[in-house]
């Protein structure tokens, strides 16, 4: 109830993140319900529809080994969410205890952020190229070398809004009435950074899909039958002079979705963060 | 025995591979449900000794040198951060300058009271929650059962220091550090925080070091006051005595640079020359150079602290000849 109110709270007024919230939604249900909303297996071929128009019963048309390109969307919606979900949830969760630990405790700081510069002085998708080659195509891996590869981001800014918020009175204060380092860290700073972490957040989830896509286009992300957008893009792109709805879609679909995650992220941010709450509530 | 026996307290700063020593050798002394002042300009070291007893100088490069401070039979400087926790907040508390950045801004003021109340005591959410009411009720904020869920940006400069001071006193300690605690109100909240300070004082019996830059302020409400000039106590006395009898010419400089009401002045007297910096090396009395009555022997030799009459020590040659 509490929960729900708070949600009210966030939309309210706001109507481009509430379509975004709409459209993510719909991501969300067509990835839990799949099996039950795609008219046709994603991976069934059909060699005589092969390259059809969209239309009846192909909605979004047929791939060059006829299968059903809205089945494979649908399926690849499933992809998208967790992909960007393990992701955001990998990348926050070693990249911020990295970060705010190395801030706190600033000896460890030393070593930990070394090891972070390291892992910087690499392109982004280099890095995951080369992680990549290490491991196998499998999605838990594409996640995992996501969100390392996004750890580094997430561990530099909250390394320095740790530092920051270290210094800040109510630290002392927090101090002062005797609470210990864990109290500090996660209940006094920890709370301050859910604005940027947020964002962080939203960042991620919208980067990992165009990482994922990059992965999958150059063939080192998912397994090549396994369908999501990027492998859509990737296995079409061919022929995208004589069917070029086979790469309209899915494109339309991570940029939508991507679109769609950043907006909701910021309305998250300026509802949660108290500071923000007398702000005008556009957008 | 005193329940706060801070003695020959160093504190030096870190800079440049060398440690430069900015509080020399500060000792006091404060009993139980007492009030010290402490007075002194910018820079002076009473906001750093103030640190050092609740132990916030650790990380910094700030560092304790030397010295003792002993509260309540216990030796603070040599405990465990575990023990220290467990008195800090419970036996002594500390209230801050800045009452606009002391509470932390994403938590309902009521969140941060019961906190500190859960930590010492053995209480439930909702017994908490009526004890913060209570104590809100206590510093006399209006509807203390609706305002408990307020964020701190929701409240005025002067009703977060009261939410401080209910922190701060939240699990009844003995003593009360509070730096600078009505600096940064205005003139008229001044005197309601500090005549509840004192209200609550004397109901609840607390000792309280009061740090402060204003003579005013420390005249209305200490016991005790100590006068610290560039890391030293320049002098110290009781508040009755100081006032009746200033024998620092610091001190005296300090208070005729205030203004009064009754007395038409065209020029208010200063302390000429401005605190010598910690790199800034001294030989003799550190206050020498902006000193009025200063002589060849004060450039040469720093006095030590004599006493004037009972519990009045004063660091000057000169103490009690030649009043400026």
């Amino acid at each position: 109830m509490n929960a729900l109110k708070k949600f009210h709270a966030i939309f309210r007024g706001r109507k481009l993140a509430t379509a975004g919230l709409i459209w993510l939604c719909i991501v969300a249900f067509a990835a839990i319900a799949a099996p039950l909303i795609a008219p046709f297996d994603p991976l069934e071929i059909d060699p005589v529809a092969r390259l059809s128009e969209p239309g009846t019963p192909y909605l979004f048309g047929t791939d060059h080994f006829g299968r059903d390109s809205f089945s494979r969307a649908i399926y690849g919606a499933r992809m998208a969410v967790m992909i960007g979900l393990g992701s955001v949830f990998v990348a926050l969760g070693t990249g911020g205890l990295i970060g705010m630990l190395s801030a706190y405790f600033t000896r460890l700081g030393h070593v930990l952020m070394r090891g972070v510069d390291v892992l910087m002085a690499f392109p982004a998708l280099l890095l995951a190229l080369v992680l990549m080659t290490l491991l196998e195509r499998s999605a838990t891996n594409t996640i995992i070398v996501i969100g390392i590869v996004y750890a580094t981001t997430t561990a530099r800014i909250l390394f320095g809004m740790t530092l920051k918020l270290k210094g800040e009175v109510f630290v002392d204060a927090a101090i002062c009435s005797g609470a210990g380092h864990g109290s500090i860290l996660f209940r006094h700073i920890l709370p301050n950074l859910i604005s940027p972490l947020l964002v962080q957040a939203s960042f991620i989830f919208a980067f990992a899909q165009l990482q994922a896509a990059a992965l999958d286009f150059l063939g080192l992300g998912l397994p090549p039958e396994v369908p999501s957008w990027g492998n859509m893009l990737s296995e079409e792109r061919i022929y995208v002079t004589r069917a070029p709805w086979l790469l309209i879609f899915p494109g339309a679909l991570i940029i939508l979705s991507v679109f769609s995650m950043n907006l909701v992220g910021d309305a998250m941010r300026d509802s949660i963060d108290p500071r923000f709450k007398d702000d005008i509530a556009g957008v | 025995m005193a329940l706060l026996d801070v003695t020959d307290l160093e504190i030096a700063v870190a800079a440049g591979g060398k440690l430069l020593p900015v509080v020399r050798g500060v000792s006091f002394e404060v009993e139980e449900s007492e009030t010290l002042g402490i007075v002194g300009e910018s820079g002076c070291g009473k906001s750093l000794t103030s640190l050092a007893i609740m132990g916030l100088l650790e990380g910094s490069q700030v560092r304790l040198t030397g010295g003792s401070i002993r509260f309540d039979g216990r030796e603070l400087t040599t405990l465990s951060p575990k023990e220290r926790r467990a008195i800090m907040g419970d036996q002594m508390a500390m209230i801050f300058q800045e009452p606009m950045t002391s509470l932390n801004p994403v938590y309902r003021i009521g969140d941060q009271i019961t906190e500190t109340l859960r930590q010492h005591r053995d209480m439930t959410r909702g017994q908490a929650r009526d004890r913060a009411v209570e104590l809100l009720d206590l510093v006399r904020i209006p509807e203390p059962s609706r305002r408990i869920d307020s964020f701190p940006h929701q409240m005025s400069g002067g009703q977060r220091q009261r939410v401080m001071i209910a922190m701060a006193l939240s699990c009844d300690p003995k003593l009360l550090i509070a730096d600078e605690p009505t600096t940064a109100l205005d003139v008229t909240v001044q005197k309601e925080v500090l005549d509840l300070m004192a209200d609550l004082q004397t109901r609840m019996g607390a000792a309280i070091v009061l740090i402060s830059h204003d003579l005013g302020v420390i005249a209305e409400t200490c016991d005790k006051v100590a006068v610290m000039y560039r890391g030293k106590i320049a002098e110290a006395a009781s508040a009755s005595d100081l006032f009746k009898n200033m024998s620092h010419p610091y001190t005296r400089g300090l208070m005729n640079s205030i203004p009064v009401v009754d007395h038409d002045v065209e020029w208010l007297e200063a302390i000429p020359g401005r605190v010598p910096t910690i790199d800034e090396v001294l030989p003799g009395c550190a206050f020498h150079p902006r000193c009025k009555i200063a002589e060849t022997r004060c450039s040469a030799e720093d006095p030590a602290a004599r006493e004037m009459a009972k519990g009045h020590e004063v660091r000057c040659h000169f103490a009690g000849k030649g009043a400026a």
